[in-house]
């Protein structure tokens, strides 16, 4: 479904991400690990058009992306979300969603619908009306993954959708990402933290200086001397 | 042939002059990240007060140089704890509309109180005519031009060999890093601040023999001063003053080639070029990438 | 049709206006509300709903003007079709502006626009054989729809009427549409509105390409109702001061907000001349000291303008209303 062919982005003289090759079939669910600075937000931006890669090619059902802007490369199927959150501040939770909602519909009514449906399956439905901004983060990250749920995309990118979430939160979110997933949708779940994405995935990336050093399912990795050396010197547990 | 000397006398002239007045809109884009739009109304300033102490008590303008850095100290001091202050903080666009109210406020204060007549401060050296080079200038233009230098260079020295500067130098670096090393941002944006008007309201008086007195006589310099800024990389004072001699040669060679009338047309549309080409000036990366480019 | 009740009661009274007075001096008054509130709608696509604040809108104001009053003095052409050269003329200058909004941001793009303005002021008033250089051109009038000389306040009243009536649907229509949310994701945060499949920065250009065509119209209805095209008006950093002005304090985004502004400034304007210049001649120049301060006072205090201090205001007194029931109780 999407193909990285050794793919490479650099800001002046560092390499954020240098010949990465990743294959992801329909159906999928992938974790990319690594420590800050691994060059995973990046990679993120390369596939869903923010930035054009010096070398390699982004190729996603047999189309290559290359230099496409991030608004056609949503259309034909493929999103995102962000780190650092972008909700639409002062809009409220149904409008966010109901403009992701607008990119499949051309009629306001029927976007309202799908974006209310959506905000109920992502448990939202408690917040439609409340403005963005005045969301905890844990909310914020879940009106992230909404909205972009709401472009109905067949290859989703999450970007640290867990991190900072309470335990209730987390288990909430684990929970929410599995029935997206469930439901036709290929997720590619970028995760600072490895326990966390141990409950999700049977297979992992893991990336360090931009480079892509291990990949395989959660316990080769956890004993691969080179993923515990990146690892070094920052929390590394499986649970 | 013939005219080049003129050409580059004029140019080195005027350059100087922009100079001091892009120095202080430079200095309060770079620290504070505001763009003032009230430079202006602070030059206009200046020239009302070489005006009236002309008019009123026969003071020369170099002599009310002296009273005008106290004078646009206080100025400063005052406009930055009633006006921008509350806005440090806030949005570009709240910026913006602030100093572009400040803006109006001042030129209609002075419209109402001295109304809107073109006035002049014409001292003896205004029509003391000398021969440089062979162009021909008068004495107050050349004054005007070494003190400029002198105040311009003044400041570079101050921002570079004083505590004071090289804190405000650290704060136009990086604010979050400047907050933590125990920085008083408070205080630097409003030393910038103030410092900016006092070059300003000093430009005002030195150019008030050499041009016309008026409330809106600022915005004809405020524009070019932009102009310098955006070419010189905002923020950035070495920029300004190659800046500076830039605009000035195009307005120069420009009024040689074209005529007074178009010169105007030239510089705009040199700036609208640098803004969209190299919008970090033609020099520096400064101050960009706070503006998210 | 709650949410319009503002616009209802605003327009309908202007609509019955001449049938309680014939007062020359009022109706104009109420020709130029209309207009000044107009104009700063046709800002406010850019400046509020697409969230590309510019400086230099007095470039398309006098492309407007222009347009029709050159074409009627060097050709005898109907206004009309300066009209829609001048809006023609406006989207190109409105794709080149909406170019640089993609380029530059925040103060970069104001200085840009303000530029823009300045390099239109500076040919109109020196490209003589056209534009009749500094002096301005006078718009001869002729009497007939066609050739919009409408000979009475009253006519004008309704023309007006109706390109305000336009504007505030057209705003209207920013807010409940498609591309009106679609905007919205684009003004708060770009990135993210890319992600969610919008093309932002062709939706920014086509909003500041409308935002200028109808700032032009506003031109051309200006001029020849004033009757006079005068380059360091028309294309004055002043003016185009005053769209954003009139809609910062009525209501950034919204789309009554630019008529609310327009009725207090306007309406200031026009009692501060008359009463001081009858103290002082000199004192004319007080009512822009107090927009001065009032644009200073309101985007610090007041950024939501009126119409958030009006809600503000109802909302605080229906809640005290609740909290004196259910104190009774
Ligand atoms: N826009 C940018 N300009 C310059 N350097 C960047 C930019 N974005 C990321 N980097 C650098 O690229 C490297 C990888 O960053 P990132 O992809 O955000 O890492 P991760 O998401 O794995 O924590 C870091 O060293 C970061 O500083
Ligand atoms: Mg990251």
């Amino acid at each position: 479904m999407l193909a990285l062919e050794s793919v490479t982005k650099r800001f002046g003289g560092l390499t954020a991400v240098g010949g990465v090759s990743l294959d992801v079939d329909e159906g999928d669910l992938v974790g990319i690990i690594g420590p800050n600075g691994a060059g995973k937000t990046t990679l993120f931006n390369v596939i869903a058009g923010y930035y054009r890669p010096e070398s390699g090619r982004v190729v996603f059902e047999g189309r290559d992306l290359t230099g496409h802007p991030p608004h056609e490369i949503c259309r034909l199927g493929l999103t995102r979300t962000f780190q650092i959150v972008k909700p639409f501040g002062n809009l409220s939770v149904r409008d966010n969603v109901m403009i992701g909602a607008l990119t499949r519909v051309r009629s306001v009514a029927a976007a309202r619908t799908d974006a209310d449906r959506v905000v109920e399956r992502c448990g939202l439905g408690d917040y439609a009306g409340v403005v963005a901004k005045s969301l905890p983060i844990g909310l914020r990250k879940r009106l992230e993954l909404a909205r972009a749920l709401a472009t109905r995309p067949r290859l989703l990118l999450l970007d640290e959708v867990m991190a900072g979430l309470n335990p209730a939160e987390l288990a909430a979110m684990v929970e929410l990402i599995r029935r997206v997933h469930a439901g036709g949708v290929t997720l590619v779940v970028i995760e600072h933290i490895m326990a966390a994405i141990m409950r999700l995935t049977r297979r992992i990336v893991v990336l360090h200086h931009g480079e892509k050093i291990a990949e395989g399912v959660p316990a080769r990795i956890a004993r691969d001397p080179k993923v515990v050396d990146a690892y070094l010197g920052e929390e590394f547990t499986l649970e | 042939m013939g005219a080049l000397p003129q050409l580059v006398v004029s140019t080195l002239l005027l350059g100087g002059i922009y100079a001091l007045i892009a120095v202080g809109l430079t200095l309060i884009f770079g620290i504070m990240r505001v763009v003032n739009f009230a430079h202006g109304e602070f030059l206009m300033l200046g020239m009302y007060l070489a005006f009236w102490s002309f008019s009123l008590w026969r003071l020369d303008p170099y002599v009310v140089l002296v009273v005008a850095l106290p004078v646009f100290f206080v100025v400063g001091l005052l406009s930055y704890w009633l006006v921008m202050k509350g806005v440090i903080k806030a949005s570009h666009n709240v910026q913006i509309f602030t100093t572009v109210g400040l803006s109006i406020a001042l030129q209609n204060v002075a419209l109402v109180l001295w109304t809107g007549d073109y006035r002049f401060v014409r001292p003896w050296h205004a029509s003391e005519v000398v021969r440089l080079g062979g162009a021909a200038l008068n004495l107050s233009q050349i004054v005007a031009f070494a003190v400029a230098v002198a105040f311009t260079g003044g400041l570079m020295a101050f921002m570079k060999f004083t505590h004071a500067g090289r804190v405000m130098r650290a704060t136009a670096e990086d604010r979050e890093a400047a907050t933590l090393m125990g920085i008083d941002t408070e205080r630097v944006y409003r030393l910038a601040w103030t410092i900016g008007i006092v070059c300003v309201g000093v430009a005002g008086v030195l150019l008030s023999p050499v041009y016309t007195v008026y409330p809106q006589a600022g915005l004809q310099f405020v524009l070019l001063a932009y102009v310098v800024v955006v070419l010189g990389g905002l923020g950035d004072m070495r920029g300004a003053l190659f800046g500076s001699l830039i605009v000035a040669a195009v307005e120069t060679v420009g009024a040689y080639t074209l005529g007074i009338a178009w010169k105007e047309v030239l510089y705009f549309v040199l700036f609208i070029l640098v803004l969209v080409f190299r919008p970090a000036g033609l020099f520096g990366q400064r101050g960009a990438e706070t503006l998210g480019m | 049709m709650r949410r319009h009740a503002g616009a209802i009661v605003l327009f309908g009274l202007a609509a019955v206006a001449p049938l309680a007075t014939r007062d020359a001096y009022f109706l104009d008054m109420i020709v130029l509300i209309l207009m000044w509130g107009a104009i700063s709608s046709a800002w406010n696509v850019a400046g509020g709903y697409a969230g590309q604040v510019s400086l230099g809108h007095a470039a398309f104001f006098g492309l407007g003007a222009y347009s029709a009053a050159v074409l009627t003095v060097h050709w005898g052409l109907s206004p009309w079709i300066g009209l829609v050269l001048g809006m023609a003329l406006s989207i190109v200058a409105g794709l080149i502006i909406g170019y640089l909004s993609n380029r530059l941001r925040g103060p970069y793009f104001v200085l840009a626009t303000i530029a823009f303005a300045q390099v239109l002021l500076i040919t109109a008033s020196r490209w003589r054989e056209m534009t009749m250089g500094s002096e301005g051109i006078p718009v001869p009038f002729k009497q007939g729809f066609w050739a919009l000389g409408l000979a009475s306040k009253v006519s004008w009243l309704y023309l007006t009427l109706g390109f305000a009536l336009a504007l505030y649907l057209v705003q209207v229509y920013l807010e409940v549409s498609r591309m009106g949310y679609q905007l919205a994701g684009v003004r708060e945060d770009e990135d993210a509105a890319q992600a969610l499949g919008i093309a932002g920065r062709r939706l920014k250009v086509i909003a500041i390409a409308m935002s200028a065509a109808l700032t032009s119209a506003g031109g051309t209805f200006w001029a020849q109702y004033v009757g006079f095209v005068d380059p360091f008006y028309v294309f004055s950093i002043d003016l185009s001061i005053l769209f954003a002005l009139n809609t910062i304090i009525g209501g950034v985004g919204t789309a009554l907000g630019p008529f609310l502004g327009s009725i207090l400034i306007t309406w200031l304007e026009h009692y501060l001349r008359a009463t001081l210049s009858d103290i002082a001649p000199g004192l004319i120049g007080v009512h822009l000291i107090i927009y001065g301060c009032l644009l200073i006072v309101m985007v610090r205090f007041v950024p939501q303008g009126l119409i958030g201090a009006l809600g503000a205001l109802f909302t605080w007194r229906a809640r005290a209303a609740q909290r004196e029931r259910h104190a009774r109780t």
